[in-house]
């Protein structure tokens, strides 16, 4: 039996073994995250931000990610103050400008409130979440993918460009990938969140950062899926 | 004689200065009576190559190969002053023949730098002979590592990198952290544009800082340190090599150090040249041979460093601060600065200044006094509008700031910070859109894309900036402009996307007029975005002569009376307004 933890996230006492990281400790209890780059068993990287919580210590508050963050005794976390709501909104407003036609990332905007775009739309089809990475290389041991380059040139690509032996072509890259979770059927008519599939934008207008029980959730095996017993119909 | 020849030396042509002073010596029949000290950087870089001659004490500025003969004639031979090669006050026109005079000198406090001239850094004699390695000396046989870390403590040293965190707190916590083996670690991956004070110093006394890392070492328990150089500096590398063979021959570094139980050794470790990797976390993935990319700050170094053991890692300054420390005792350090900023700092001064170079103060020195009294003030009779202080995540301060002292707490509340201590002087010809976009572009080259405020978060920054100074802005882009900072402030991964929205937040904070003009006006006031600015022709002081016509690449100049520019044609890129030898073609 591990030793067991007790944090505090918006003011929900959870006891989680020790180890788990915030996140996941959340998740387990049906407090929702909103997140992106985190994958159930591989090691997290903290690169979408889209997680961010507040951490409380004495009176001070620190923004970091949460699934980097170890539940410790005693931590207390506000997943969804208002700096860490307008923080997310910000930053998922990045990432749908930067990959519009990702269903995933059109939900994640939904979710936490995202209403307009205020870049001028991007076609990208990578967000470099590094989930196909850190699969290929953590569960299957093949290090077939990886990052390549520095800043906005930073890409994921194979190495050398060349489909290495190691590849066993398990597709499970493509299967973790946040475009293709569900992917829309895009291209966007006009630039702005979508609208034209069934995305609840229109469902939540008024009541902004409740569950939409997003595609990204069941794709993340986010609890309240779990309990649905959705996820095994997927 | 003492001739420096750091790298700023060098490219001033010290070495063939050197080899025109040998070949004098030589000629003259002195090589025998005069030994020439090949020293680092000293500072006054915009002079060099500075030539010093004891027992005169004279220094000599700027002095070019074909002065050697003269400096040997007249000064070594007969001991007289040439004063053709003398530094002339351009303010007073008084002649100043020794170094102590130097008004760039006379008000700094050159605890560090000012060593660099009275050692080789080839040559670990002199180092020795300037008291060198005493205070290790001194810490292996009479302290224990209790007492050191109490010592640094009460110095009230703080990291030298910008962070401002205590040094003698990290000792200490990486002293207790468990772990089978501990590490130290020099960072020398300077990186900013137009800092480069680690490498005068590394470059010019490298057993300075190895002797701090052996005091550093001996402090927290640790076998072996690195020093993690970039590979831009050559001459860093290079001396920092030879120091370190020296001192293993001599038995300062390796097995039983001075006899002692003590045993430590350093590795040269060369960085790939990427700003990020100055940044600590990345730093260690770079040494252990990963991706040189941050990692979340949540679990610290000093538990969890290279190869997941302890590890201290500071910078080339803090390291050189240690050995004074120690032989002097924390007093004697304590009683410089200020309240919470402790000791002396190295800037280096570069940009609209007379005097450029490493200019090394007491810390509570105010900007004014750093850029005007030791600086010069400004070049060509223009006004100094702005200093961007702590790199490109620094922020830029106006005039109106400059009585602030240097102290971390001071810039950091006026929207900069002190960074690893570049210091770049803009006057009223800098726009300071551009400068907010020139260092926005530095960052975005650098990031390492990891995460995603500062990815995208710098790249839109710099398209809305992009759009402002190209007269496409909107007024509603400045609130998105601090709104983007905001996030990237508080949710990025490391510290280079937290600071990285500075240069942005300090000039829409102090410049906000000049980004209203851009947005409002479609007017840049310093004339500098190319697409905000027009070109005509004065007809009064116009001579019709013909020189534009053939300068203009788009043909935009109009041969009508007076001549005129086409509006439609003309591409704004000013080659008329050189060309023109009666300076009619003015810019608006």
């Amino acid at each position: 039996m591990p030793n067991m933890v007790t944090i505090t996230v918006d003011g929900a006492r959870i006891q989680t073994p020790e180890g788990t990281s915030v996140l996941d400790a959340a998740l387990e209890a049906g407090i929702c995250i909103p997140n992106l780059c985190h994958l159930v068993g591989v090691e997290p990287i903290g690169a979408c931000r889209v997680c961010l919580v507040e951490v409380v210590e004495d009176g001070r508050r620190r923004m970091t990610a949460s699934c980097t963050l170890e539940a410790r005794d005693g931590l207390v976390i506000e997943a969804h103050s208002e700096a860490v709501m307008r923080a997310r909104r910000n930053i998922v407003e990045l990432l749908l400008a930067e990959a519009p036609n990702s269903r995933a990332i059109q939900d994640l905007a939904v979710r936490v409130g995202v209403k307009a775009v205020r870049y001028p739309m991007r076609n990208n089809t990578c967000v470099l979440c590094g989930r196909c990475v850190r699969v290929c290389d953590e569960i299957w041991q093949s290090k077939s993918l990886g990052f390549v380059g520095r800043g906005t040139d930073r890409h994921v690509a194979l190495p050398f460009n060349k489909r290495p032996d190691l590849c066993k072509r398990c597709n499970n890259c493509v299967e973790v990938c946040p475009m293709t979770i569900t992917p829309c059927p895009g291209p966007m008519a006009e630039p702005r969140i979508c609208g034209l599939c069934e995305s609840q934008l229109t469902m939540v207008e008024n009541i902004p950062d409740t569950c939409v029980w997003c595609e990204l959730g069941r794709g993340f095996q986010c609890a309240r899926w779990q309990r649905r017993g959705l996820l095994s119909k997927v | 004689m003492t001739l420096s020849s750091g790298t700023c030396g060098q490219a001033s042509g010290s070495l063939a200065v050197l080899r025109a002073l040998q070949q004098a010596l030589e000629e003259q029949g002195l090589a025998e009576k005069v030994h020439v000290r090949v020293t680092g950087c000293q500072g006054f870089c915009q002079e060099e190559p500075l030539v010093t001659i004891q027992p005169l004490d004279v220094l000599y500025c700027s002095v070019k190969p074909e002065d050697a003969a003269e400096i040997v004639a007249e000064s070594l031979a007969n001991g007289r002053i040439v004063e053709r090669l003398c530094y002339r006050d351009p303010l007073t026109g008084r002649l100043v023949t020794t170094a102590a005079e130097l008004p760039f000198f006379a008000k700094q406090d050159r605890e560090l730098i000012g060593r660099n001239q009275f050692v080789d850094p080839c040559d670990i004699r002199d180092y020795i002979a300037a008291g060198g390695y005493a205070a290790l000396a001194k810490v292996l046989t009479q302290m224990d590592p209790e007492k050191v870390i109490e010592e640094v403590k009460a110095s009230g040293l703080r990291g030298r990198g910008g962070g401002g965190y205590p040094t003698g707190r990290k000792w200490e916590q990486c002293r207790v952290a468990p772990g089978c083996e501990h590490y130290v670690i020099c960072n020398a991956d300077e990186g900013d544009p137009g800092a480069y004070m680690d490498r005068g110093l590394l470059e010019g006394n490298p057993h300075l800082i190895l002797e701090g890392m052996a005091i550093g070492a001996y402090a927290v328990g640790a076998r072996q340190g690195f020093v993690y150089v970039r590979n831009e500096y050559p001459l860093a590398v290079e001396h920092t090599r030879t120091a370190i063979a020296q001192a293993r021959e001599l038995g300062l570094l390796g097995e039983r150090i001075l006899g002692t139980d003590f045993s430590f050794d350093v590795k040269v470790a060369r960085g790939g040249g990427a700003f990020v990797c100055g940044e600590s976390t990345a730093l260690v993935a770079s040494l252990e041979g990963k991706v040189g990319e941050p990692r979340p700050k949540d679990v610290h170094l000093v538990e969890h460093g290279y190869l997941d053991q302890p590890t201290v890692l500071n910078n080339v300054e803090t390291w050189a601060n240690v050995p004074p420390i120690l032989l002097n005792g924390s007093g004697w350090f304590a009683a410089k600065g200020t309240e919470k900023s402790k000791g002396t700092k190295i800037f280096a001064l570069t940009g609209q200044v007379k005097n450029t170079g490493l200019v090394e103060v007491e810390m509570g020195t105010t900007l004014r006094e750093i850029i005007f009294d030791i600086g010069g003030g400004p070049v060509n009779g223009r006004q100094i509008k702005a200093v961007q202080t702590g790199g490109p995540s620094g922020g830029c301060l106006p005039v109106s700031l400059f009585d602030l002292p240097v102290d971390y707490e001071a810039l950091t509340a006026a929207g900069s910070m002190m960074g690893s201590g570049g210091m770049v002087v803009m006057d009223d010809s800098a726009c300071m859109v551009d400068v907010a976009k020139y260092f926005l572009r530095f960052l975005k080259d650098e990031s390492c894309g990891k995460c995603v405020p500062c990815r995208l978060g710098i790249d839109r920054m710099l398209e809305i900036l992009t759009d402002i100074s190209e007269g496409r802005g909107r007024a509603d882009q400045l609130g998105v402009l601090e709104e983007l900072a905001w996030t990237m402030s508080v949710g990025s991964l490391c510290a280079l996307g937290k600071t990285a929205p500075n240069p942005v937040l300090s000039t829409l904070r102090y410049f906000r007029d000049e980004y209203e003009a851009h947005l409002n006006e479609r007017r840049c006031p310093a004339g500098v975005c190319q697409a905000l600015r027009s070109y005509f022709i004065d007809p009064e002081l116009c001579s019709e002569c013909g020189v534009c016509l053939d300068t203009c690449p788009e043909g935009a100049i109009v041969e009508d009376r007076p001549f005129r520019i086409d509006e439609m044609l003309c591409k704004r890129c000013g080659l008329c307004e050189e060309a023109c030898p009666a300076a009619a073609i003015r810019r608006v």
